[in-house]
């Protein structure tokens, strides 16, 4: 019905310069994953051990366990904000809380050092990692 | 005239087929305008009106995360619009006037 003729010739740009489809849940997947690390390796630290050595390492997994927590809750809000649309509510009705339980759990496991908060975080951004890659389908 | 991008939704989707008309007085604010970018005047850009002031306007994006407009290059002259979308004739289910 519409053919050649009344097709537009002309473009007209509704565009952001910078963020347009670079979007990718590999980041919040990284920061998760390595939330889930440095639990497991805090873990495995000596609980009464008071070298040195013992105390920095706990001190450096803990900031970086804290700061990927951070990044994860960073990378899944741009997704959520800018990347998820309308559209995709109505494919995925759980999307919003979906999103809501992961944020939540990147404070908790800020908080915490808690295999089982790491575990259900990576669990969640998978959730949501899936959701993303099914879009692009 | 075709849209391309994200930055007009809701009101304008990427893909959508406009109406431009020429503009024969000066834009209203809150019109969607069609104008030459102020950084490459080969491409043309699809914003709102903001703001009309000194033979210039300022236009913004609907979605304003997701959009270069006014903020980033500043206000552009009345001379760089080149047009208002008026009527949107595709895809049909949406068809009609382009609202202020």
């Amino acid at each position: 019905m519409f053919g050649r003729l009344l097709a537009p010739s002309v473009v007209a740009h509704a565009h952001c310069d910078i963020p347009c489809g670079i979007y990718d849940p590999t980041a919040a997947k990284v920061a998760a994953d390595t939330v889930a690390k440095m639990v497991e390796k805090i873990g495995q630290l000596q609980p009464s051990a008071t070298d040195f050595t013992t105390r920095g390492n706990f001190v450096r997994m803990t900031l970086v366990k804290e700061e990927h927590a951070q990044i994860c809750k960073k990378e899944l809000e741009i997704l959520w904000s800018d990347y998820f649309k309308p559209e995709h509510l109505e494919k995925f009705p759980k999307l919003h809380d979906t999103f809501w339980k992961a944020a939540k759990l990147c404070s908790k496991n800020k908080q915490n050092v808690d295999a089982a908060a790491a575990a259900e975080l990576q669990a969640a951004v998978k959730e949501i990692s899936d959701m993303f890659y099914a879009t692009k389908k | 005239m075709a849209v391309a991008g994200h930055s007009m939704e809701p009101a304008l989707r990427d893909g959508d087929w406009l109406f431009v008309l020429p503009p024969r007085r000066q834009p209203r604010v809150g019109e969607v305008v069609v104008l030459r970018d102020p950084r490459d005047s080969k491409r043309l850009l699809l914003k709102r009106v903001a703001a009309v002031r000194d033979g210039a306007v300022t236009v913004m994006g609907d979605r304003r995360d997701h959009s270069t407009d006014s903020r980033y290059f500043g206000d552009v002259p009345l001379a760089d619009v080149v047009g208002r979308a008026a009527f949107r004739y595709a895809p049909l289910a949406r068809a009609g006037r382009v609202r202020s």
